[in-house]
Order: C-alpha cells, then sequence, then structure tokens
C-alpha cells in the first residue's frame, strides 16, 4: 500500500555519443524490463543482460544491455535497473517515453542519491559527495570528495562522538550516581578530554576555507609594469599562446584567463593590463580593471623587469600586496640584474626566471603549488576538506565545548556542562545521523561500579 | 461470555477497573482510578502485604525522588506516604544545580504498608479483596474479567495488571531453587498462560535482595555515621496539599500523624566489603546459580550482585555498604550493596569478614529471583496492550525495577484504565513534561533488556525537570482528569499564577546592581538581599521556582525550543492501519521494529532504536503521499 513511485532518467549527458545509460529505480523497475523484453521470467540480478526493447505498441525501440539490481543490494537501496542503450538522443528520448508509459515519473535533480541516503545506504556526508565527486575540477577536489564518498567523515564523527561519550559517562555518572562507590569527583579528566576535542573540532572546521577553492578554483592575478611579462607567465603557465606577446607595452588592454595547468587545484591565471604612471585613456581604463582583479584575487603574481630599475608601483597596486598572497617574478634572469634590486620589496618571496621560451615551466608551477599551500591559500594533500554544512556543525559543537570546559570549573555547575556536550553530541549526529543515549549508559555502566 | 451471576462483595455499581496485585503499582493505579469516580477492585493474594517493600527500605533518591515528586502532582500516595512515614530525609546532590537535586527517604517498612493499606481502604470507589488472579477472562479481543484461585470470577470493563516479580517467579539461593516471587510469598504460575494464550509475549528478567540482619548485632564503631539532613526535603508538595492528608495508620482520624514528617531522624551507616569478602566471592563463584548459568533471567547493571562487583570490577579493591534500618519498632537491618545469590554458608562467611559485621546475626538470607514479563513494546504509550483491548499494564511485569518506576506505571495505567470506562481521551505524557513522561515512551518504544531504572540522563529536558516545578508541569492533565481535589487544584493554579507573575517582573525591576534577573543570573549561589519584600512574603517553593526560572533562564529556554521541535514531530501522527513491513525504502531493520512497536506518531517512530533520520524523512513523504 505505501510504496515509493519508480523513476527514471537519463544518466548520460544529452547529445550523440556511442553508447548513452538510462537509470529507472523502484519497486517496478523489475516488472518493466520483463515485459519490455517480452520475457516469462525476471532477469537475473546483477548480470547483464541483451534484449530487444519493445515499447507498448510492441515496436522495437533499440537493442539494449540491461543490469537488474534487487532491493537492498543496489545503491539508492530499490530495485534498480540500468539501461544502457545507443548513445542517440531520439532513441534514450523513446526509452524515456515508455518506461512512463509504465508508469514510472521523471527522477528529480539528485533523486537517486537522495534514496540512497533515505535507504540508510549511505550517510549525509557520503551523499553531499557523490554531487561533488561528479563536479570536482582538479585532483584534490576528487581526492577529498573520493575521501568523503567512503565515509572519511562518518568515520571521524564516529571517533569524535565516541571520546565524548566517554566524558560525558563521567559527568553523567556523578550526576546520576552521587551516593554510589565511585571515585570522587574530579573535573580534570573530562576537562582533557573535551578539550582536545574542541580543538580538533576547530581544526577541522577550519578547513571548510577551502571548500570554496576546491569547489570554484583559485583565482591567480598577474600584475606589473607594462613589458615586463605578464602575458608570457601566463602562456608559460598554462602552456599555450593565449596571451598576444609583443616587445610593445600596453599589447595587453584587458584581461584575459586561462587554466594553469598541472596544479592539484583549478588554478585560473589572469593576465592583465600593465600599470604604470601616464598612459592612454584606454590604457588607463585597462588599468583600472587590472586592479580591480587583483582586488578580488587569492594571489598576485608580480612581474617585473629585474635588467631594469625597479618599476615606480602605483599606490593603488601596492596596497594591495602583502607578502602572505603575492609572489614576485623577477623576469628576464638571462640578463644581470639591475643593482637597484636589492632592496625591492624585501619581504616578498621572489624567484628568478626567464619566460622567454618555457624553459622554467615546470619549476615554475611546481613553485606555485608549494607556495599556494604553504601559504594555506590551499588545501594540502592530507587534508579532508569539510563543507561549509559541516563546518557549521563541528564549530558549533566545538564552542558547546567549550561552554562546557568552562562550567567544569565550578562542581555545581556538572549538569549544564553535560547539557552542553549533549548539544555537542547533536550537532556531530546533524552531520551524519542520530546519536543513541544509551550508548552512554553502556559506557558509564562499563566504566563505573555502580549499585549498592 | 457474560456470567449468569455476578459477584459483587458489597453494595457496589458494576466493577469498572479490577487491578490485580496491591503493590506499589497496583496501589496508585486502584487509587487514581477511584478518585477518578469508576469503581475498582484490587485483587492481591495475600493484603497484608499490600505496598510492601521488597527490597530496600527506601523511596526516592536521583531521577526516583523527581518522580515520586510527579506522581505526588498527579495526586498519588507514595510521596506524602513516604514523608509520614518516613525516618531519614536527606537531599542528594545538594551541591548540584536544583534541576539534579533529589530526595530520598529511609521509611519504616511496616509503618509505610499499614498507610497505604488503611488509604486504599478509606477510599470510596476502591474494594479490597484477598484472592489470587489465576487467568484472565477475554471476549473478542477484549479482556472482560478475572478468574480466581477461589473459583471465584469478577467482571469489569477494564483490568490493570500488577504482578510484580509473582509471574512464575523462582527464587535462587545458591543451588536451592523456590518458587515464589519473594522470600516467604507464592508464585502466580497459571496466570502467565493467559497471556500467551492471548498472543503476549514473555520473557525473564532477574533481580536480587541482600541479606537482612538484626541491629543488635552491628558493631557500630567499625562503620561510619551517615546522618540526615537537619532540614529535611519532603516529597509531597506540602504547599497546596491539605493537612487532612497528613495522617499516619496508628492516629488515623486524629489530628496529629504518629510522626512529624522529618523529626527523630535515625542514621544509616557506611562499612566495605574488602579484599577479604573478594576472596570469599571469588572463591566460591562457582556455586553462584548466576555464574554456574542456573540463572537465566538479566539482572539490572546498575544493581549488581556482590560477585558481579567482584569479577567485573577486579581492580576494586573495596565496595561500600550501607546499613539502613527497616523501622522505628524493628531491629531488622538491610544491607544495601550486598545483594546476592551464593549459598546460606558463603554469604554467612561474607558477612563476618565485613568491618562491623563480624558478628552479625542473620534474619532472612540474600537471594535472587527470576520472573516474567511481557516486553512493553507490547503497550500503546497509555500503558495499555496492543492485543488485548482493556489490558493495562504496570510495574516490573513491564520490565522496570523500583517503586516509584512502579507506582508512576501504576497510576498513569488506573488513570487510562478509568478513561476507557469514562469515555475520555486518555493521557499520555510527554518526554518533555515529566521522568513519567520518558519513563513510559522509552519502555513501549525501546523495550528494556534489563530491568529498566530511571537516571536522569535518560531525560533530554533535564533542566526542565526540577523537583519543585512537577505540579506546575503537569498542571493541565491534574485538572482534565480530576487527578486532586477542587482546593488543591485551586491552590496549584494559584501557585502557577504567582510564579510566572514573579519570573516576568524579576526582569523589570531594579535592585543594586541593576535589573534584578541580571543580578541574579550574574550570582547564581547568592540571593540578593535586596530582593522586594513582598516577593520574600511568598512561600518558599514560589520562591525557589522563581529564582530557578529566573537564574537558569538561558538554559531552560533552549530546552523548551528543542522540546518544540519534538512535538513538530509529535503531530505527525501514523495513518490509521500504516503497514510498516511494506513501507518501501524503509532499511529491513527499520522495518521489522516499527512494525513490531507501531509508533502513533513520528516523534515515537523517531525513538525507535535502528531507526535513523533518513527513516523519518522517508516516513514523512510516504504519510504526505497518503494524505496524512
Amino acid at each position: 500500500m505505501s510504496n515509493l513511485d519508480t523513476i527514471v532518467a537519463a544518466s548520460t549527458p544529452s547529445g550523440k555519443s556511442a553508447l548513452a545509460v538510462i537509470r529507472v529505480d523502484g519497486p517496478l523497475a523489475p516488472t518493466i524490463i520483463q515485459s519490455a523484453f517480452g520475457r516469462k521470467n525476471s532477469l537475473i540480478i546483477k548480470q547483464a543482460t541483451t534484449g530487444i526493447w519493445r515499447d507498448l505498441k510492441n515496436d522495437a525501440v533499440d537493442q539494449v544491455v540491461a543490469l537488474l539490481w534487487a532491493e537492498g543490494k543496489s545503491f539508492t537501496g530499490s530495485d534498480s535497473l540500468e539501461i544502457t542503450c545507443h548513445g542517440n538522443p531520439l532513441i534514450v528520448r523513446r526509452l524515456i517515453e515508455d518506461c512512463l508509459a509504465r508508469g514510472c515519473r521523471m527522477a528529480e535533480p539528485g533523486e537517486y542519491t537522495r534514496r540512497a541516503y533515505l535507504s540508510g545506504k549511505i550517510d549525509l556526508t557520503q551523499a553531499e559527495a557523490v554531487a561533488d565527486l561528479i563536479h570536482a575540477s582538479s585532483e584534490r577536489a576528487l581526492s577529498s570528495a573520493r575521501r568523503m564518498l567512503a565515509g572519511e567523515m562518518g568515520k571521524l564523527v564516529a571517533q569524535w562522538t565516541d571520546r565524548l561519550l566517554q566524558a560525558l559517562a563521567i559527568l553523567e555518572a556523578h550526576i546520576d550516581f552521587p551516593e554510589e562507590d565511585i571515585p570522587p569527583e574530579n573535573p580534570q579528566g573530562p576537562l582533557i578530554l573535551l578539550g582536545n576535542i574542541a580543538s580538533e573540532l576547530y581544526g577541522y572546521a577550519a578547513s571548510s576555507k577551502h571548500d570554496s577553492v576546491i569547489r570554484n578554483g583559485l583565482k591567480l592575478v598577474v600584475v606589473g609594469s607594462p613589458n615586463a611579462g605578464k602575458s608570457s607567465l601566463v602562456n608559460v603557465l598554462s602552456g599555450t599562446q593565449r596571451a598576444l606577446v609583443s616587445d610593445e607595452p600596453g599589447t595587453t588592454r584587458d584581461f584575459l584567463e586561462a587554466p594553469i595547468a598541472g596544479l592539484p587545484l583549478a588554478v585560473t591565471a589572469i593576465d592583465t593590463a600593465g600599470l604604470r604612471e601616464g598612459g592612454s585613456v584606454l590604457e588607463k581604463a585597462g588599468m583600472v580593471r587590472s586592479l580591480e582583479q587583483a582586488e578580488s584575487a587569492h594571489f598576485i603574481i608580480l612581474v617585473v623587469d629585474a635588467s631594469l630599475p625597479p618599476p615606480a608601483l602605483p599606490d593603488s597596486l601596492l596596497v594591495l600586496l602583502n607578502p602572505t598572497k603575492t609572489l614576485v617574478i623577477k623576469n628576464k634572469s638571462d640578463l644581470p640584474e639591475h643593482p637597484d634590486f636589492k632592496n625591492f620589496l624585501p619581504d616578498y618571496i621572489n624567484i628568478k626566471t626567464c619566460l622567454l621560451d618555457g624553459r622554467d615551466a615546470e619549476k615554475l608551477r611546481s613553485h606555485l603549488g608549494d607556495i599556494l599551500v604553504a601559504r594555506q591559500l590551499a588545501p594540502g594533500a592530507e587534508d579532508l576538506i569539510v563543507s561549509v554544512r559541516h563546518a557549521e556543525a563541528l564549530k558549533h559543537a566545538a564552542e558547546a565545548l567549550t561552554e562546557a570546559i568552562s562550567h567544569l570549573s565550578a562542581p555545581v555547575h556538572t549538569e549544564l556542562a553535560a547539557t552542553r556536550c549533549r548539544e555537542a553530541l547533536d550537532s556531530l549526529g546533524e552531520i551524519v545521523g542520530r546519536i543513541d543515549n544509551e550508548r552512554m549508559l553502556d559506557k558509564l555502566f562499563a566504566s563505573f561500579c555502580i549499585g549498592k | 461470555m457474560q456470567p449468569a451471576k455476578e459477584i459483587r462483595l458489597g453494595p457496589q455499581r458494576p466493577y469498572d477497573v479490577i487491578v490485580c496485585g496491591a503493590g506499589h503499582a497496583g496501589v496508585e493505579a486502584a487509587l487514581a482510578a477511584s478518585r477518578m469516580g469508576v469503581e475498582v477492585l484490587l485483587l492481591s493474594g495475600n493484603i497484608d502485604t499490600i505496598a510492601q517493600m521488597s527490597c530496600n527500605p527506601a523511596i526516592g533518591g536521583q531521577a526516583k525522588g523527581h518522580i515520586v515528586r510527579e506522581i505526588d502532582a498527579l495526586g498519588g500516595e507514595m510521596g506524602i506516604t513516604a514523608d509520614v512515614t518516613g525516618i531519614q530525609f536527606r537531599l542528594l546532590n545538594s551541591s548540584k544545580g536544583p534541576a539534579v537535586q533529589a530526595p530520598r527517604a529511609q521509611c519504616d517498612k511496616k509503618a509505610y504498608q499499614f498507610r497505604l493499606k488503611h488509604r486504599c481502604e478509606i477510599q470510596p470507589g476502591l474494594t479490597i479483596f484477598q484472592a489470587m488472579v489465576t487467568g484472565l477472562i477475554f471476549d473478542r479481543g477484549k479482556v472482560v474479567g478475572v478468574n480466581t484461585n477461589l473459583d471465584l470470577s469478577f467482571y469489569s470493563k477494564t483490568v490493570v495488571v500488577t504482578t510484580g516479580t509473582f509471574l512464575r517467579g523462582l527464587m535462587h539461593i545458591g543451588s536451592n531453587k523456590t518458587e515464589g516471587g519473594r522470600l516467604g510469598d507464592f508464585s502466580s504460575k497459571s496466570l502467565s498462560s493467559s497471556f500467551l494464550e492471548a498472543g503476549i509475549e514473555l520473557q525473564r528478567l532477574k533481580t536480587g535482595t541482600p541479606p537482612r540482619i538484626l541491629g543488635s548485632s552491628i558493631d557500630f564503631s567499625k562503620c561510619e555515621e551517615q546522618p540526615g539532613d537537619q532540614s529535611p526535603t519532603l516529597f509531597a508538595f506540602h504547599d497546596t496539599r491539605q493537612d487532612g492528608d497528613l495522617f499516619h495508620v496508628e492516629h488515623s482520624g486524629q489530628t496529629l500523624p504518629g510522626w512529624t514528617p522529618g523529626s527523630n531522624q535515625v542514621s544509616c551507616w557506611m562499612t566495605e566489603a574488602s579484599g577479604l569478602t573478594g576472596k570469599i566471592v571469588q572463591e566460591n563463584l562457582h556455586r553462584s546459580p548466576l555464574y554456574g548459568g542456573e540463572i537465566k533471567g538479566v539482572g539490572p547493571r546498575y544493581c549488581p550482585s556482590i560477585e558481579d562487583k567482584f569479577v567485573k570490577f577486579s581492580e576494586k579493591e573495596t565496595h561500600k555498604l550501607f546499613l539502613e534500618p527497616e523501622g522505628r519498632n524493628t531491629n531488622e537491618w538491610y544491607i544495601n550493596g550486598l545483594s546476592t545469590s551464593l549459598p546460606f554458608e558463603v554469604q554467612l562467611e561474607m558477612l563476618h569478614s565485613i568491618a562491623g559485621l563480624e558478628k552479625a546475626v542473620m534474619l532472612r538470607p540474600a537471594y535472587a529471583v527470576e520472573y516474567d514479563f511481557a516486553p512493553p513494546t507490547q503497550l500503546y504509550p497509555t500503558l495499555e496492550s496492543k492485543k488485548v483491548q482493556g489490558l493495562f499494564f504496570a510495574g516490573q511485569i513491564n520490565g522496570t525495577s523500583g517503586y516509584e518506576e512502579a507506582g508512576a506505571q501504576g497510576l498513569v495505567a488506573g488513570v487510562n484504565a478509568a478513561s476507557v470506562c469514562k469515555g475520555l481521551t486518555p493521557m499520555v505524557i510527554g518526554r518533555d513534561e515529566a521522568y513519567i513522561g520518558v519513563l513510559i515512551d522509552d519502555l513501549v518504544t525501546k523495550g528494556t533488556q534489563e530491568p529498566y531504572r530511571m537516571f536522569t540522563s535518560r531525560a533530554e529536558y533535564r533542566l526542565l525537570f526540577n523537583h519543585g516545578s512537577a505540579e506546575l508541569r503537569l498542571k493541565s492533565k491534574i485538572s482534565n482528569y480530576g487527578l486532586v481535589g477542587d482546593g488543591r487544584l485551586s491552590r496549584i493554579h494559584h501557585k502557577a499564577e504567582r510564579v510566572s507573575h514573579w519570573v516576568e517582573y524579576m526582569e523589570k525591576i531594579n535592585i543594586s546592581g541593576g535589573v534584578a534577573g541580571d543580578v541574579l543570573r550574574k550570582n547564581i549561589d547568592n540571593t540578593p538581599s535586596d530582593l522586594p519584600s513582598s516577593f520574600n512574603a511568598e512561600t518558599p517553593e514560589v520562591r525557589a521556582e522563581v529564582l530557578y526560572r529566573v537564574r537558569y533562564r538561558g538554559y531552560l529556554n533552549r530546552e523548551l525550543r528543542s522540546a518544540r521541535k519534538l512535538h513538530d514531530l509529535d503531530n505527525f501522527k501514523v495513518p490509521e492501519g500504516f503497514d510498516f513491513l511494506k513501507a518501501y525504502g524503509l532499511s529491513n531493520e527499520a522495518r521489522q521494529k516499527l512494525a513490531a512497536v507501531k509508533p502513533i506518531n513520528l516523534g515515537q517512530a523517531s525513538r525507535v532504536s535502528g531507526v535513523n533520520p533518513a527513516d523519518i524523512s522517508l516516513l514523512m513523504v510516504l504519510f504526505r503521499a497518503q494524505g496524512s
């Protein structure tokens, strides 16, 4: 009587391709394929079966390969059918229309994953990771999503929860069994436990600052005087000849974007118009836009021609630079460096290079990658990047624990500290699922000899 | 099958409610139902043991003391009886916040049961009769009466079963086995088959009690004294109750009770079981039916036998023991902490290895008892059976332990049995209203694997449950079911009105240091001297409640907010006849468990073990699809 709908949708993008995949999910899946194939018996579970798909009017639509998963054993937890047909949009459309005629409805975006979550096949962090895995645009984003999908976050939460329950069990023992034979109340143990958990939670919450970088990539803006070699740098980093390069200063009037290849992170380099005092109206307009770009950049590379005297940079640019998010590239290292460069921006990291023919491309890229990680602008390879939602919950839990710690300094407020610990548990629970209070009692009885 | 001739024991109307068993659950059930104006028959195999304290002679303690206050608020009798017959009073956790402080009292065991027996005797609409119920009489899925050992059958609209440890009770002292629910009492065997016949599942639990000894044989000089509180904290709400309740049975009808509540207190004493006792236990472990595999029932973790203490916590060298007097007119003492099922001679050897008990004379041995209980997930939150209409269960048959837990369930079962007869909506107390609500919801939703005891940590909203607020929290229940007289009800309403007035007013008036509310919150341990004199003129109960609510405002509000979230789920009713087994998309575990518990709303469903938030979201989708 109470059945889920059966849903259908194409799993591959529209357009012509060799093959296309359609998924049908829900209780009707086994009967749909049986009748479309005109079979007497049902399909063998998890065994690829080739057949001619005939629609309700008995017209052949395509020769397809069908794969059926049983309820409880599929990704979604429901009966699930995967149809691989030829990749013609017309075929895909007719197959879907036939499924609709057979009682399916169109799946909503993300509905398969939602079903997997609802059926308890995956936890919330894993459900979120599915989309992240599909949309990951860099190695690092991919590895973080992969780890999330493997349930790493769930394991972390389980581990924090376990330790928190341990601390809570001690507090509760002293609230619920004041008369009994347990060691005298000493907040020191729980204090240390809670303190450690709180600082770990804060640590992981902080990694969410990389969340947006992982999703949207990092914006790197190249600035400098005209003719310093900014466009050459962008070409070297991106491994293309996107930017027009000439000896004429001011060749670049507008900014130009190019993705940097070979970094574990999606980084877009933006070439800008050279900055100098004076210049034509058109050139000035270009400079304003350069500054706008630099303002919103995650990272700025200042390119200088080291063979000439250091450039007089406009104040409007200088205020945007700072040593943590700026790298100085001293171009034209094939020529002798001008002596005045000894005192040029001494606090900034600089790299001497020659951008002439891209010979230093590899070195530059790996250097850049290291600097981004060292400056914490990009996550390291070992970091698990938590999403903003996770970070919120982690932070809330950590704050509750910090408050619990402050309550514990006064013995009269053990019950308030316990209340805060429960709040922290709830917050952690929100990340993956719920925490059962019975587990706290199990810990309590395992740790103390309770009972007169 | 209505009888040709119905038996009445006097000029009563036909019985509405029959209560089987007159322990702590049965007495509260019978009294509550008759207070609601229905005709009640209370049957007990031995009316000399009405409200007997089979284990320790004490009422209250952490969370249990809270429950007693709630029972008192709902018009129950446990609190006032403990007050009037208490011989030592202590407020536990007095160094912690008000929400987790709990009153506890040692009671005069005989005075306690005499008073309650007399209370039942004088209750209008309540008849007591000595007969053991041997079976239930069913008619088309309903219970219509009971059979007794006297070959008499009684008929009624509803039946409340409170069998305690008597259902197929089996006692163990070493290898000695005796049938019975309590030393000296019988066991009830045929009633179990009546339940099985109705499709009600039964399982086994185990509990135990320590030896009793002669006080004159204790060397108190080797023990540490534990005196009562100078100013005792009582259980009953004496500010709203009438003094007429304060009778003591020897003095019934007179103006003064036997002794004024809290006066002439006696002490308890502490000693400990040391390594020597541990050695005796270890050497004789094979003779313990608990360790020899004789006992199949599951015992409570929070009340371990001395065998368990020395085996499971072997690193602990000593275990504390409390010596508690059983009354003013007896020299029998209870040794709290020495529960065991070891053979008699080992018990004696153990006793004599304990400081102060070297020459102890034993009056009754310790024993373990196994008994049938009916897993409480077979009940609705009203405590009515899902299988048999009109049949209610309360107390140890539901897998609980403790007089307080039993009394609370008895009261709720009594009220709901009477509600059925009167056509009222049954009373269900929420998890955010009282420990009683937590207790019953836990039982019917999660069931229990061991004798269930209440802890404050079982409540999500512990801070809302300070013991002083029980009447205010349960106000609407008290008035909806007519559980207290009009006089007390109006005093409760007045008290509630004073409290809310002052809670509001404290945020408006200035005292030295600023707004009164802020000053109170800044200094939680000291009450400023310049609060308005009209506030100081309020009763101590009103003042304490106001100060608590003002001081803990932030915390209380937070709990109230999350309680409201719970209500949203509680309001999501499960459609009539919804089949969880066919709920497509739910995990198999969730399906099975939900089908077994049959929750009435999503809130209850969410608390079934093995059901996760995703299952609840899915159910929401399914219910919406059904137009719920």
